[in-house]
This record gives C-alpha cells, sequence and structure tokens, in this order.
C-alpha cells in the first residue's frame, strides 16, 4: 500500500515533468528549423544599417568581429556591435567609426526596451547625438558629456552610451595593435 | 446549429473576448496601430489558443486541479516561443512590430481565460470551437479598430503593402492622434458601447 499512496503523491510532480520534457523537445526543435534564419535576417539587418551608417559604402569585410568598410576599394571606416545593458534585457549597438577617434553614426539592432519610453532610443533624435563625436566624448551630459538623455529612461539611455564608449575604445585599441604587428 | 456551431458563435458577438468580456486590453491597445499589427497578433493568438485548448482539453482528466496553473502556463508558453521563433524567422518586420507584445501572449488573459473556463472542463471538439470562435471574435475586435485607426490616423488604407485606397483631405492632415494612445481608448470605448447596447436590445 505505502508505495501506491506515494506513486499517488509523486503523480503531479511526475506529471509536470513529462511535460517540461515535452515542451524541451517541442522548443529545441523549433530551435533548430530556426536559428539559421533568423541568423540571415540578423545578417540582412546589420548590413542595411551598415548603409544607413555608411551610404558610399561598397563592400565590406569582417575579421575578429569587425567590419572593415570599403568604398570604391579605399577604407572608409570601421564597425562593430557593441553590447549594452539595458532595463529589459541586452540591447545590440551596431557601432560605425569615421577613424580611430570619431563616431560616424550608431544603430539599434535589437532591444528589449519598454515601448514608449525606453525603446525610444531606437529613435533618429537619440542616435544622431552621436554622429561626429569623439570616442572620449560619448558620455551624458550630466556625466561630463555631450549627450541627452531620453526623458524617463535614464539608465536605458545610458546603457547604450556606456557600451559604445567602452567597445569603441576595446575595438579601436585592437585596430592599433594591428596595425603596428603589420 | 450543433453544439459545435453553438460554441463557435458565441465568441463573436455575444461574449467577443475584447469588446464584451473585456479581455486581453492591452495587446488590442497596444499593437491595433495598423491591420498588418492585427492580423499578426490574431495568427499568433490563432495557433497559440487552438494548441492550447486542444492539449489541455486532451489532458483535463489527468491534470491534478492543483497542477493546472503550473501546467498551463508551461503549454501555453511553449507554444508562444514557438511562435515568436518562427516570426522572428519568416516575418521580421512584423516581429519588430509587435515587440513585447508577442512574448506577452504568454500572459494574455484571453488565452488563460479559456484554458481555466472551457478547455479544462470540455471535450476537444468542444474546445476547439470555443477557441476558434474567441479568435475570430478577438480577429473581429482587432481588425474594427486597427481600421479605424489607421484609417483617421493615416488617411489611408494599406495591408502589407497594397494599398487600397488614400482619402482626399485626410491623406494630406492625417489626425496623428488616432494612432497614439488617446485614439485607442476612444474607439475601443464607442466600439464597446455600440456591442453592449446591441447585445441588450437582443436580450431584451
Amino acid at each position: 500500500m505505502p508505495a501506491k499512496e506515494a506513486l499517488k503523491k509523486a503523480f503531479p510532480v511526475i506529471l509536470l515533468t513529462v511535460v517540461v520534457a515535452v515542451s524541451v523537445t517541442l522548443l529545441t526543435f523549433t530551435d533548430r528549423l530556426t536559428r539559421e534564419k533568423i541568423e540571415y535576417q540578423r545578417e540582412q539587418k546589420i548590413h542595411r544599417m551598415l548603409f544607413e551608417i555608411f551610404p558610399n559604402m561598397s563592400q565590406y569585410t569582417l575579421e575578429n568581429d569587425i567590419y572593415t568598410i570599403y568604398s570604391d576599394g579605399a577604407k572608409v571606416g570601421y564597425a562593430f556591435i557593441a553590447i549594452g545593458k539595458g532595463y529589459g534585457g541586452k540591447i545590440d549597438i551596431l557601432v560605425g567609426l569615421e577613424d580611430e577617434t570619431m563616431i560616424k553614426g550608431i544603430n539599434i539592432v535589437s532591444h528589449l526596451e519598454t515601448p514608449g519610453l525606453g525603446a525610444r532610443i531606437t529613435e533618429s533624435p537619440f542616435t544622431n547625438q552621436f554622429t561626429g563625436l569623439d570616442i572620449a566624448n560619448v558620455a551624458l551630459r550630466q556625466d561630463g558629456g555631450q549627450i541627452d538623455a531620453i526623458t524617463g529612461a535614464t539608465r536605458s539611455s545610458r546603457a547604450v552610451i556606456e557600451a559604445v564608449r567602452t567597445t569603441a575604445m576595446e575595438k579601436v585599441k585592437l585596430l592599433k595593435d594591428s596595425e603596428e604587428g603589420e | 446549429m450543433g453544439k459545435f456551431g453553438k460554441e463557435f458563435a458565441k465568441g463573436l458577438i455575444i461574449s467577443n473576448p475584447v469588446l464584451v468580456l473585456a479581455l486581453g486590453l492591452c495587446p488590442t491597445l497596444a499593437i491595433t496601430t495598423s491591420i498588418d499589427n492585427a492580423l499578426g497578433m490574431t495568427l499568433v493568438v490563432l495557433v497559440v489558443l487552438v494548441g492550447s485548448s486542444t492539449i489541455i482539453a486532451a489532458i483535463r482528466n489527468f491534470v491534478p486541479s492543483i497542477m493546472r496553473i503550473p501546467i498551463f502556463i508551461v503549454i501555453i508558453a511553449s507554444l508562444v516561443t514557438v511562435m515568436d521563433l518562427i516570426f522572428q524567422a519568416n516575418f521580421p518586420d512584423l516581429h519588430v512590430s509587435l515587440g513585447i507584445f508577442l512574448p506577452l501572449v504568454v500572459v494574455n488573459c484571453i488565452i488563460l481565460a479559456r484554458a481555466e473556463v472551457f478547455a479544462s472542463k470540455n471535450p476537444i471538439l468542444h474546445s476547439i470551437a470555443d477557441a476558434l470562435g474567441i479568435t475570430v471574435g478577438f480577429m473581429l475586435a482587432l481588425l474594427m479598430i486597427s481600421s479605424i485607426r489607421q484609417i483617421l490616423g493615416t488617411g489611408s488604407l494599406s495591408v502589407f503593402g497594397f494599398d487600397f485606397f488614400t482619402l482626399p483631405v485626410l491623406g494630406k492632415y492625417p489626425i496623428a492622434m488616432f494612432i497614439l494612445p488617446p485614439g485607442a481608448f476612444l474607439i475601443i470605448g464607442l466600439l464597446m458601447a455600440l456591442f453592449r447596447w446591441r447585445g441588450v436590445m437582443k436580450s431584451e
């Protein structure tokens, strides 16, 4: 009898385990089916956004996560993805550099910020502020920089700014190192 | 009309999920800025609601009542994630414009309410009929709200890139308020009043 009793008590646990197992299988399967296509869509989007930042781009190469942008064979800039920690989650930012000190433009690739507040980081009044800035000046106005935060979304704004500045500094260092190595 | 037809028909007007039961208002208000969004949302709800109702009706006799909410949520969340991935892969623009409201279908009260009130107590076929009826009712509400908002707010009607018409004066001077949140509240309020009024007339 105790065995039967124990089974009865354990039944809800077993049931939930089975339901979760089935759901995990389903999700893994869907992930396998869609992963390649999602990756492709993301590449297309980055390609489009690179064009927005470098309208004269004719081709680009990707090496060590840095895009080098060419226009008719001449190097016109670099681009890379910076990842910020936003209010709602990860923010992927495409940053274009004119040379090793100046920002050419930024574009938000993906984010999970609140619609109407943090999500306004994608809008041009915010992103245009980065264009032409020296990397060292990428900071909020209240932190001594030149960028105005979005009203009511200081945290999202700061996440983008910090990610752009720190990643830009890292990448510029990488670029300089690799040039010295050549 | 058989039982199947009756379960289906009640979702359209008499217990329209949005305009009579006032369920799922958050996504409704947020995404009805265009007909494209309304149709995308309907597709997600169709798959998730029919899927979850079928599964929940099929296992209803095994699920102890204390375990039902976690089990329902796992089932609904899995289906929503599947739809989220499919949309991300195949309709990236729609995925961006539905934004956070696509994953939030997990906690959409229309779906949980149908699982709790109907699918967990009725046979599979009736649950499917109920789910389909509710989905069509949801679609009707979304289409009514979004087409009014789109026409008044942009002055033209276009669905997935096909332009149907542009109004002469509104096309040039659209009333942007209708695309913004106040327009959503205004239109949904007026439509609710209309449905309530028709419902009262019928019951008398």
